[in-house]
């Protein structure tokens, strides 16, 4: 990603900032931006879902191949997850093959969903050593206004509890409505000035330092964590955003699991 | 069965999804759909989505691409891996090649490059939902959203097909005539002036078929032509 021309102007106007406990767009440490949430959006995917954080748009479709098990799990279905960052999502993505971060993005989102459990690969056998189901989550970002891992991972789960497995197409009995059975939540916490905060958009991205995600299931069962950008932070300020993610990864599954 | 063999228009000539032989699909218009681009716009056509945006002027870089007296445009065309039935596999290919070249050969036809010298302006053409005729939509939503990024051109381009199914010749095919299509004429058409700057044929057509689907493009393209300058009213007023 591009470098800004004035970092260290950024730095210091946003370090002022959180001397003051104060945000540069006027939000509160643990505030998310205005955020929406839509799903079966897209006609030619099987579940989909739109994403819009402030001024990060994402959309995540969710389609069905059928593929030859691996010799070790014959009757166990697979799961993959691309995230594509386009460069018509922001003047700071260059064109190319996938980028460190892009695959850093899907892998993350990959292992909260994965790790949750909530989709049972047994499920997803056809034929055990023949046949099974793959299921592939494409995150695709529309716009970059700062955390894109959220709104792919919110994204994601949501699409994936819109799905339909498309049987008829694939001459495999009726279709059916994809088995869902639980709701991992990804919040990241980014330090900005010092101190972390919630859902950094990208004025606080490129000013700040390090970023924690934390994927947390029903219960509060951690599922994936990641820290990703230079950076070192301390326990207690783990347990700080610990906390902060327990409240708002709830709030999220509950939109989740009322659309 | 033969292709020829499916009936894809009744003894009304009604088609498919119940449209005559001129008509185009419903069009919607949305500009500045990204919010961190310099312009952008999306076009819902028929099932078609699809969102382009633009970046620039900027500094052009490497130098090397740098040209003295005007401005380069980088145009790329993109599927999305959800947009089709089967997953389209990411990356680019031939086919997006072909067309990203195309519609940057249409679109520096237009806009004003001599004005902008040594530097870049990149525009970003994403299909998300893709049914028939994307490289129209796309070079379509393109120009709107140059025109939204308040880059100057001599003309808006508006680009559609015409096609021909059961020996009949239509106007902007859909996805289940494209499958049964035996011919595919898309055109990108300046609507001031009447000029094109993007053509492309394939199929089989007969002289008067050829003359009968041009003039089916010429006037749909005024009529999406009207649709698109509601949408650029409609962000920025003024008149028609």
């Amino acid at each position: 990603m591009a470098q800004p021309l004035v970092p260290e102007l950024l730095r210091t106007h946003l370090a002022e900032l959180a001397s003051r406990d104060q945000r540069a767009d006027g939000r509160g440490r643990w505030e998310g931006r205005e955020l929406s949430l839509e799903v079966g959006v897209l006609d030619r995917a099987e579940g989909s879902a739109r994403v819009q954080m402030g001024d990060t748009i994402v959309f995540c479709g969710i389609k069905f191949q059928i593929q030859t098990p691996y010799p070790d799990r014959p009757d166990e279905g697979g799961l993959m997850t691309s995230a594509e960052l386009r460069p018509g999502a922001g003047r700071h993505i260059e064109p190319g093959p996938p980028s460190p971060e892009s695959i850093e993005m899907s892998r993350v989102v990959d292992r909260g969903i994965r790790e949750s459990g909530c989709i049972d690969t047994k499920d997803l056998c056809i034929i055990p050593g023949e046949k099974v189901w793959q299921v592939i989550i494409d995150c695709f970002a529309i716009s970059d206004d700062g955390n894109l891992f959220d709104a792919f991972g919110l994204a994601a789960i949501a699409a994936l509890h819109n799905a339909t497995l498309p049987g008829e197409r694939f001459d495999i009995g009726e279709d059916r409505k994809f088995p869902v059975n639980k709701t991992p939540i990804m919040c990241s916490y980014q330090k900005v000035g010092g101190r972390f905060v919630y859902d950094s958009n990208r004025e606080e991205e490129v000013g700040g330092d390090e970023r924690i995600h934390i994927t947390l299931g029903e219960g509060d069962h951690v599922h994936s964590l990641q820290k990703g950008l230079k950076g070192v932070f301390t326990a207690s300020e783990f347990v700080e955003i610990m906390e902060a993610a327990k409240v708002r990864c709830s709030e999220l599954r509950k939109l989740v699991d009322s659309m | 069965m033969g292709y020829s063999d499916v009936q894809m228009i009744d003894e009304n000539g009604n088609r498919v999804d119940g449209r005559k032989a001129g008509d185009i699909r419903p069009i919607e218009i949305e500009l500045g759909v990204v919010p961190v681009a310099d312009g952008s716009a999306s076009m819902r056509w028929g099932t078609n989505y699809v969102i382009a945006s633009v970046y620039g002027p900027m500094e052009a870089h490497p130098r090397k691409i740098q040209r003295q007296e005007r401005a380069v445009l980088d145009v790329r065309y993109n599927m999305a891996p959800f947009s089709t039935t089967d997953r389209f596999r990411p990356g680019f290919n031939r086919r997006s090649r072909e067309i990203s070249k195309v519609t940057s050969d249409a679109l520096e036809s237009v806009v004003l490059l001599e004005l902008y010298p040594r530097s870049k302006i990149r525009v970003e053409i994403e299909v998300i939902c893709a049914e028939a005729g994307t490289r129209c939509v796309g070079l379509t939503a393109a120009s709107l959203a140059l025109a939204d990024a308040g880059i100057p051109m001599t003309d808006m381009v508006v680009s559609v097909a015409s096609g021909k199914i059961n020996g009949i010749v239509v106007c902007d095919l859909n996805k289940e005539e494209d499958n049964y299509g035996a011919a595919d004429l898309p055109m990108g058409v300046l609507p001031n002036s009447g000029e094109l700057v993007f053509l492309q044929m394939d199929g089989d057509l007969s002289p008067s078929e050829f003359q009968e689907a041009w003039d089916y493009n010429m006037e749909a393209a005024l009529k999406i032509h009207v649709l698109m300058k509601e949408a650029i009213a409609k962000k920025y007023g003024g008149g028609q």
